[in-house]
Protein backbone atom coordinates (compact mmCIF):
# COMPACT_ATOMS: atom_id res chain seq x y z
CA UNK A 1 0.00 0.00 0.00
CA UNK A 2 1.22 3.20 -1.45
CA UNK A 3 -0.35 7.05 0.94
CA UNK A 4 0.66 10.12 -0.08
CA UNK A 5 -0.39 13.53 1.39
CA UNK A 6 -0.99 16.09 -0.80
CA UNK A 7 -2.80 19.70 -0.59
CA UNK A 8 -5.28 21.20 -3.19
CA UNK A 9 -4.12 24.26 -4.66
CA UNK A 10 -6.23 25.18 -6.91
CA UNK A 11 -8.61 27.94 -6.75
CA UNK A 12 -11.35 26.00 -8.21
CA UNK A 13 -11.26 23.02 -6.33
CA UNK A 14 -12.00 19.39 -7.38
CA UNK A 15 -15.16 20.45 -9.87
CA UNK A 16 -16.70 17.89 -12.48
CA UNK A 17 -13.92 18.50 -14.88
CA UNK A 18 -11.04 17.78 -12.67
CA UNK A 19 -12.54 14.77 -11.00
CA UNK A 20 -12.73 13.31 -14.17
CA UNK A 21 -9.44 13.79 -14.90
CA UNK A 22 -8.66 11.87 -11.86
CA UNK A 23 -10.93 9.26 -12.46
CA UNK A 24 -10.27 8.55 -15.86
CA UNK A 25 -6.43 8.25 -14.77
CA UNK A 26 -7.19 5.77 -11.14
CA UNK A 27 -9.04 3.73 -13.76
CA UNK A 28 -6.03 3.02 -16.02
CA UNK A 29 -4.57 0.98 -13.01
CA UNK A 30 -6.15 -2.35 -11.86
CA UNK A 31 -5.41 -1.35 -8.17
CA UNK A 32 -7.83 0.03 -5.65
CA UNK A 33 -7.32 3.92 -5.53
CA UNK A 34 -8.79 6.05 -2.61
CA UNK A 35 -8.81 9.73 -1.69
CA UNK A 36 -9.20 10.44 1.93
CA UNK A 37 -10.36 13.56 3.54
CA UNK A 38 -10.44 13.54 7.44
CA UNK A 39 -12.19 10.39 8.13
CA UNK A 40 -14.09 10.19 4.61
CA UNK A 41 -12.42 7.76 2.47
CA UNK A 42 -13.93 8.18 -1.71
CA UNK A 43 -13.32 5.45 -4.23
CA UNK A 44 -11.51 7.77 -6.62
CA UNK A 45 -12.81 5.37 -9.44
CA UNK A 46 -16.39 6.78 -9.11
CA UNK A 47 -16.96 10.53 -10.38
CA UNK A 48 -19.52 10.77 -7.44
CA UNK A 49 -17.64 9.44 -4.82
CA UNK A 50 -14.77 12.28 -5.67
CA UNK A 51 -17.05 15.20 -6.17
CA UNK A 52 -18.94 14.04 -3.06
CA UNK A 53 -15.63 14.75 -1.07
CA UNK A 54 -16.01 18.33 -1.53
CA UNK A 55 -12.19 19.07 -2.62
CA UNK A 56 -12.12 23.32 -2.10
CA UNK A 57 -8.63 24.86 -2.47
CA UNK A 58 -6.61 24.36 0.71
CA UNK A 59 -8.27 20.77 1.50
CA UNK A 60 -5.48 18.25 2.63
CA UNK A 61 -5.98 14.53 0.95
CA UNK A 62 -4.39 11.43 0.93
CA UNK A 63 -3.87 9.53 -1.99
CA UNK A 64 -4.13 5.69 -1.05
CA UNK A 65 -3.61 2.94 -3.59
CA UNK A 66 -3.03 -0.85 -3.14
CA UNK A 67 -1.93 -3.47 -5.25
CA UNK A 68 -0.44 -3.61 -8.84
CA UNK A 69 0.62 0.24 -10.00
CA UNK A 70 0.20 1.68 -6.71
CA UNK A 71 3.55 4.09 -7.08
CA UNK A 72 2.52 5.31 -10.20
CA UNK A 73 -0.93 5.71 -9.46
CA UNK A 74 -0.16 8.16 -6.43
CA UNK A 75 2.57 9.59 -8.59
CA UNK A 76 0.05 10.54 -10.97
CA UNK A 77 -2.42 11.31 -9.27
CA UNK A 78 0.03 13.73 -6.76
CA UNK A 79 1.64 15.50 -9.69
CA UNK A 80 -2.01 16.09 -11.08
CA UNK A 81 -3.19 17.73 -7.88
CA UNK A 82 0.25 19.67 -7.69
CA UNK A 83 0.33 21.00 -10.97
CA UNK A 84 -3.18 22.55 -10.18
CA UNK A 85 -4.39 19.89 -13.07
CA UNK A 86 -3.33 21.79 -15.64
CA UNK A 87 -1.33 19.29 -18.07
CA UNK A 88 -3.45 16.45 -18.89
CA UNK A 89 -2.34 13.26 -18.02
CA UNK A 90 1.26 12.12 -17.98
CA UNK B 1 -17.51 9.98 18.08
CA UNK B 2 -18.89 11.44 15.12
CA UNK B 3 -18.71 14.69 14.24
CA UNK B 4 -18.91 17.98 16.24
CA UNK B 5 -22.02 20.22 16.22
CA UNK B 6 -22.35 23.92 16.56
CA UNK B 7 -24.83 25.62 18.50
CA UNK B 8 -26.14 26.86 15.39
CA UNK B 9 -26.58 23.65 13.58
CA UNK B 10 -29.89 23.62 16.03
CA UNK B 11 -31.12 26.23 14.18
CA UNK B 12 -30.53 23.60 10.84
CA UNK B 13 -33.57 21.45 11.51
CA UNK B 14 -30.91 18.58 10.82
CA UNK B 15 -33.51 16.23 12.11
CA UNK B 16 -36.60 14.78 11.42
CA UNK B 17 -38.41 16.46 13.39
CA UNK B 18 -38.44 21.00 13.70
CA UNK B 19 -37.36 21.37 17.27
CA UNK B 20 -39.49 24.95 16.95
CA UNK B 21 -36.97 26.97 18.43
CA UNK B 22 -36.18 30.65 17.53
CA UNK B 23 -32.83 32.14 18.89
CA UNK B 24 -33.63 35.47 21.23
CA UNK B 25 -30.11 37.03 22.36
CA UNK B 26 -26.43 35.95 22.28
CA UNK B 27 -26.23 35.79 18.31
CA UNK B 28 -22.61 36.20 18.18
CA UNK B 29 -22.21 32.97 20.26
CA UNK B 30 -23.81 30.55 18.27
CA UNK B 31 -20.73 29.05 16.60
CA UNK B 32 -19.66 27.64 20.08
CA UNK B 33 -19.22 23.97 19.37
CA UNK B 34 -20.71 21.65 21.63
CA UNK B 35 -19.01 18.73 23.86
CA UNK B 36 -20.96 17.96 26.40
CA UNK B 37 -24.05 16.45 24.65
CA UNK B 38 -26.15 16.50 28.29
CA UNK B 39 -28.38 18.76 29.63
CA UNK B 40 -29.05 20.81 32.76
CA UNK B 41 -31.99 22.20 34.90
CA UNK B 42 -30.51 25.12 36.04
CA UNK B 43 -33.93 25.41 38.87
CA UNK B 44 -30.88 25.59 42.29
CA UNK B 45 -28.33 27.66 40.37
CA UNK B 46 -30.64 30.04 40.07
CA UNK B 47 -31.76 30.04 43.60
CA UNK B 48 -28.44 30.39 44.64
CA UNK B 49 -27.11 26.83 44.79
CA UNK B 50 -23.90 26.88 42.50
CA UNK B 51 -22.43 23.46 43.32
CA UNK B 52 -21.92 21.09 40.84
CA UNK B 53 -23.41 23.81 38.38
CA UNK B 54 -22.99 22.12 34.92
CA UNK B 55 -22.49 25.63 33.46
CA UNK B 56 -20.98 23.32 30.15
CA UNK B 57 -24.08 21.48 29.04
CA UNK B 58 -27.28 22.99 28.07
CA UNK B 59 -29.27 24.96 30.41
CA UNK B 60 -33.30 24.13 29.87
CA UNK B 61 -35.75 26.81 31.54
CA UNK B 62 -39.08 25.29 32.51
CA UNK B 63 -41.98 26.80 33.64
CA UNK B 64 -40.62 26.40 36.80
CA UNK B 65 -37.35 28.35 36.16
CA UNK B 66 -39.61 31.03 34.35
CA UNK B 67 -41.53 31.59 37.37
CA UNK B 68 -38.75 31.56 39.53
CA UNK B 69 -37.43 34.39 37.62
CA UNK B 70 -40.57 36.42 37.46
CA UNK B 71 -41.26 36.90 40.94
CA UNK B 72 -37.59 38.26 41.89
CA UNK B 73 -37.30 41.76 42.42
CA UNK B 74 -34.99 43.92 39.65
CA UNK B 75 -32.13 43.79 42.47
CA UNK B 76 -32.52 40.00 42.97
CA UNK B 77 -32.54 39.52 39.37
CA UNK B 78 -29.26 41.07 38.95
CA UNK B 79 -27.47 39.33 41.76
CA UNK B 80 -29.02 35.92 40.25
CA UNK B 81 -28.58 36.62 36.73
CA UNK B 82 -24.90 38.03 37.30
CA UNK B 83 -23.66 34.85 39.06
CA UNK B 84 -25.43 32.64 36.93
CA UNK B 85 -23.39 34.45 33.63
CA UNK B 86 -20.08 34.45 35.30
CA UNK B 87 -19.48 30.67 34.79
CA UNK B 88 -18.94 30.37 31.02
CA UNK B 89 -22.93 29.62 30.24
CA UNK B 90 -22.92 27.66 26.72
CA UNK B 91 -26.46 28.08 25.97
CA UNK B 92 -30.07 28.32 27.30
CA UNK B 93 -33.04 27.26 26.58
CA UNK B 94 -36.35 28.58 27.36
CA UNK B 95 -39.94 25.87 26.64
CA UNK B 96 -43.24 26.95 26.70
CA UNK B 97 -42.89 30.15 24.82
CA UNK B 98 -41.69 31.61 28.47
CA UNK B 99 -39.10 34.50 27.10
CA UNK B 100 -36.91 35.64 29.71
CA UNK B 101 -36.83 39.59 30.75
CA UNK B 102 -35.16 42.44 29.73
CA UNK B 103 -31.74 41.89 32.33
CA UNK B 104 -31.41 38.73 31.39
CA UNK B 105 -31.33 39.20 27.56
CA UNK B 106 -28.95 41.99 28.18
CA UNK B 107 -26.73 40.04 30.71
CA UNK B 108 -26.77 37.01 27.58
CA UNK B 109 -25.84 39.65 24.95
CA UNK B 110 -23.10 40.96 26.82
CA UNK B 111 -21.54 37.46 27.74
CA UNK B 112 -22.76 35.78 23.96
CA UNK B 113 -24.17 33.38 25.50
CA UNK B 114 -27.03 31.95 22.73
CA UNK B 115 -30.87 32.33 24.62
CA UNK B 116 -33.90 29.84 22.42
CA UNK B 117 -37.31 29.99 22.95
CA UNK B 118 -39.10 26.78 22.07
CA UNK B 119 -42.94 26.10 22.05
CA UNK B 120 -42.82 22.85 23.12
CA UNK B 121 -43.11 21.81 26.60
CA UNK B 122 -39.99 20.96 28.33
CA UNK B 123 -41.18 17.03 28.53
CA UNK B 124 -41.64 16.67 24.56
CA UNK B 125 -38.68 19.19 23.97
CA UNK B 126 -36.02 17.02 25.85
CA UNK B 127 -36.65 14.07 24.12
CA UNK B 128 -36.70 15.93 20.63
CA UNK B 129 -33.85 17.38 21.90
CA UNK B 130 -32.06 14.75 23.10
CA UNK B 131 -32.89 12.03 20.31
CA UNK B 132 -31.44 14.43 17.84
CA UNK B 133 -28.24 15.26 19.88
CA UNK B 134 -27.86 11.25 19.84
CA UNK B 135 -27.91 10.70 15.99
CA UNK B 136 -25.79 14.16 15.12
CA UNK B 137 -22.92 12.28 17.57
CA UNK B 138 -23.55 8.39 16.51
CA UNK B 139 -20.98 6.69 15.04
CA UNK B 140 -20.81 7.28 11.31
CA UNK B 141 -19.01 5.96 8.37
CA UNK B 142 -19.13 6.51 4.63
CA UNK B 143 -19.15 2.99 2.72
CA UNK B 144 -18.84 3.12 -1.52
CA UNK B 145 -22.18 1.65 -2.15
CA UNK B 146 -25.36 2.51 -3.68
CA UNK B 147 -28.19 2.76 -0.92
CA UNK B 148 -31.96 1.91 -2.71
CA UNK B 149 -35.29 1.40 -0.98
CA UNK B 150 -37.24 -1.76 -2.64
CA UNK B 151 -40.12 -2.87 -1.58
CA UNK B 152 -39.95 -0.99 1.84
CA UNK B 153 -36.63 -2.92 2.63
CA UNK B 154 -33.38 -0.42 2.48
CA UNK B 155 -30.68 -2.16 0.36
CA UNK B 156 -26.87 -1.41 0.47
CA UNK B 157 -25.46 -2.42 -3.00
CA UNK B 158 -21.93 -3.16 -2.63
CA UNK B 159 -19.08 -3.92 -5.10
CA UNK B 160 -16.14 -3.05 -7.31
CA UNK B 161 -16.27 0.47 -9.27
CA UNK B 162 -17.84 -0.56 -12.72
CA UNK B 163 -19.79 -3.67 -11.81
CA UNK B 164 -23.00 -2.13 -12.14
CA UNK B 165 -24.44 -0.83 -9.23
CA UNK B 166 -25.33 2.29 -10.30
CA UNK B 167 -27.01 0.34 -13.51
CA UNK B 168 -28.61 -1.90 -11.28
CA UNK B 169 -30.21 1.17 -9.06
CA UNK B 170 -31.12 2.67 -12.07
CA UNK B 171 -33.74 -0.13 -13.09
CA UNK B 172 -34.75 -0.62 -9.93
CA UNK B 173 -35.67 3.38 -9.80
CA UNK B 174 -37.22 2.85 -13.59
CA UNK B 175 -39.20 0.24 -11.66
CA UNK B 176 -40.49 2.20 -8.85
CA UNK B 177 -38.40 2.00 -6.16
CA UNK B 178 -36.33 4.71 -4.67
CA UNK B 179 -32.63 6.22 -4.72
CA UNK B 180 -31.15 7.02 -2.03
CA UNK B 181 -27.56 7.46 -2.11
CA UNK B 182 -25.18 6.72 -4.93
CA UNK B 183 -21.84 5.85 -5.09
CA UNK B 184 -21.26 7.35 -1.34
CA UNK B 185 -23.49 6.86 1.30
CA UNK B 186 -23.36 8.11 5.00
CA UNK B 187 -24.22 5.27 7.33
CA UNK B 188 -24.69 6.40 10.96
CA UNK B 189 -25.58 4.04 14.18
CA UNK B 190 -28.60 5.82 15.39
CA UNK B 191 -29.25 3.20 18.00
CA UNK B 192 -28.05 -0.11 18.75
CA UNK B 193 -30.33 -1.25 16.27
CA UNK B 194 -30.91 0.69 13.58
CA UNK B 195 -28.43 2.04 10.94
CA UNK B 196 -29.62 5.02 8.97
CA UNK B 197 -28.09 5.33 5.85
CA UNK B 198 -28.18 8.95 3.66
CA UNK B 199 -26.71 10.33 1.15
CA UNK B 200 -23.82 13.37 0.63
CA UNK B 201 -25.94 16.84 0.63
CA UNK B 202 -24.19 17.85 -2.46
CA UNK B 203 -24.39 14.53 -4.45
CA UNK B 204 -28.26 14.34 -3.61
CA UNK B 205 -29.96 12.07 -5.67
CA UNK B 206 -27.24 12.22 -8.85
CA UNK B 207 -26.03 9.20 -10.01
CA UNK B 208 -23.59 8.46 -12.91
CA UNK B 209 -24.30 6.18 -15.12
CA UNK B 210 -21.48 5.05 -17.67
CA UNK B 211 -22.24 6.87 -20.97
CA UNK B 212 -24.52 9.35 -19.98
CA UNK B 213 -22.84 11.11 -17.23
CA UNK B 214 -24.21 12.58 -14.27
CA UNK B 215 -28.11 12.68 -13.82
CA UNK B 216 -30.53 13.98 -11.54
CA UNK B 217 -32.80 11.38 -10.72
CA UNK B 218 -35.24 13.66 -8.65
CA UNK B 219 -35.53 15.63 -12.15
CA UNK B 220 -35.73 12.76 -14.56
CA UNK B 221 -38.26 10.10 -12.47
CA UNK B 222 -40.04 12.84 -10.20
CA UNK B 223 -40.09 12.91 -6.57
CA UNK B 224 -41.44 9.90 -6.01
CA UNK B 225 -38.49 7.81 -7.19
CA UNK B 226 -35.97 9.39 -3.99
CA UNK B 227 -35.82 9.25 -0.56
CA UNK B 228 -33.43 11.06 1.39
CA UNK B 229 -32.58 8.75 4.22
CA UNK B 230 -33.22 5.48 4.90
CA UNK B 231 -32.89 2.43 6.97
CA UNK B 232 -29.95 -0.12 6.12
CA UNK B 233 -31.64 -3.35 6.48
CA UNK B 234 -29.95 -5.85 3.86
CA UNK B 235 -26.32 -5.55 1.98
CA UNK B 236 -26.09 -7.18 -1.22
CA UNK B 237 -22.86 -7.49 -2.51
CA UNK B 238 -22.27 -7.67 -6.74
CA UNK B 239 -19.20 -9.75 -8.05
CA UNK B 240 -17.95 -10.88 -10.95
CA UNK B 241 -19.24 -14.62 -11.32
CA UNK B 242 -16.26 -16.82 -10.64
CA UNK B 243 -16.54 -20.06 -11.21
CA UNK B 244 -13.96 -21.07 -8.54
CA UNK B 245 -16.07 -20.08 -6.16
CA UNK B 246 -19.05 -21.40 -4.08
CA UNK B 247 -22.49 -19.00 -4.00
CA UNK B 248 -25.13 -19.75 -1.38
CA UNK B 249 -27.78 -22.26 -3.12
CA UNK B 250 -29.77 -22.94 -0.22
CA UNK B 251 -29.97 -19.83 1.67
CA UNK B 252 -30.67 -21.72 5.08
CA UNK B 253 -28.03 -19.92 6.99
CA UNK B 254 -28.45 -15.79 6.97
CA UNK B 255 -25.67 -14.22 6.40
CA UNK B 256 -24.03 -10.82 8.32
CA UNK B 257 -22.03 -7.98 7.41
CA UNK B 258 -20.92 -5.78 10.05
CA UNK B 259 -21.44 -1.98 9.64
CA UNK B 260 -20.21 0.04 13.11
CA UNK B 261 -20.28 -3.27 14.88
CA UNK B 262 -23.84 -3.86 13.92
CA UNK B 263 -24.80 -7.29 12.28
CA UNK B 264 -26.73 -6.64 8.82
CA UNK B 265 -27.98 -9.67 6.98
CA UNK B 266 -25.93 -10.45 3.66
CA UNK B 267 -26.25 -11.37 0.24
CA UNK B 268 -23.19 -11.93 -2.68
CA UNK B 269 -25.31 -11.46 -5.95
CA UNK B 270 -22.67 -13.38 -8.87
CA UNK B 271 -23.00 -11.00 -11.63
CA UNK B 272 -23.05 -12.26 -15.51
CA UNK B 273 -24.47 -11.79 -18.39
CA UNK B 274 -27.92 -12.87 -18.38
CA UNK B 275 -28.61 -12.34 -15.27
CA UNK B 276 -31.56 -9.76 -14.47
CA UNK B 277 -29.69 -8.33 -11.17
CA UNK B 278 -32.39 -5.66 -10.77
CA UNK B 279 -34.60 -8.82 -10.59
CA UNK B 280 -32.93 -10.45 -7.92
CA UNK B 281 -32.70 -7.97 -5.84
CA UNK B 282 -36.55 -7.28 -5.61
CA UNK B 283 -37.05 -10.81 -4.69
CA UNK B 284 -34.28 -10.67 -2.04
CA UNK B 285 -35.97 -7.65 -0.58
CA UNK B 286 -39.21 -9.26 -1.11
CA UNK B 287 -37.68 -12.12 1.00
CA UNK B 288 -36.42 -9.79 3.63
CA UNK B 289 -39.84 -9.02 4.32
CA UNK B 290 -40.66 -12.76 4.86
CA UNK B 291 -37.58 -13.49 6.82
CA UNK B 292 -38.82 -10.13 8.88
CA UNK B 293 -42.76 -12.00 9.61
CA UNK B 294 -40.46 -14.76 10.36
CA UNK B 295 -41.08 -17.01 7.29
CA UNK B 296 -37.69 -18.54 5.84
CA UNK B 297 -38.69 -20.38 2.49
CA UNK B 298 -35.74 -22.90 2.35
CA UNK B 299 -36.17 -23.64 5.80
CA UNK B 300 -39.48 -24.62 5.26
CA UNK B 301 -39.01 -26.23 2.54
CA UNK B 302 -36.57 -28.58 4.31
CA UNK B 303 -39.15 -28.94 7.13
CA UNK B 304 -41.64 -30.57 4.26
CA UNK B 305 -38.96 -32.60 2.75
CA UNK B 306 -37.51 -33.97 6.05
CA UNK B 307 -41.46 -34.80 7.08
CA UNK B 308 -41.55 -36.02 3.40
CA UNK B 309 -38.88 -38.53 4.07
CA UNK B 310 -39.95 -39.53 7.63
CA UNK B 311 -43.60 -40.67 6.21
CA UNK B 312 -42.25 -42.47 3.58
CA UNK B 313 -39.79 -44.39 5.47
CA UNK B 314 -42.80 -44.92 8.11
CA UNK B 315 -44.71 -46.18 4.98
CA UNK B 316 -42.63 -48.45 3.61
CA UNK B 317 -40.93 -49.87 6.48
Amino acid sequence: MVERTVTVQSDAGVHARPAMMMVREAMKYPCKVSLIKGDIEADCKSIMSVLGLAIVSGTKLVIRADGEGENEVVGVLAGMIESNFVMESV
Amino acid sequence: MGQKIRISDFLKNTGRVDLRIRLIAGSAGVGREIENVEINRPGLTLAGFYDFFAYDRIQIFGLGEAAYMKQLSDEEKNTAYGKFFSYDVLCCIFTHDEEPDRLFIDYANNKNVPVFVTSRSTTRFVSIFTHLLDEVFSQSVTLHGTLVAVYGIGILILGKSGVGKSETALELIERGHRLVADDMVEVKKIDESLLMGSGSPILRHHMEIRGLGIINVRDIFGIGSVRNRKRVELVALLEEWDSAKEYDRLGMEEQMYSILDLDVPFLTIPVRPGRNIPIIIETAALNQRLKKMGIYSARELDEKIQNWIRSEKELNG
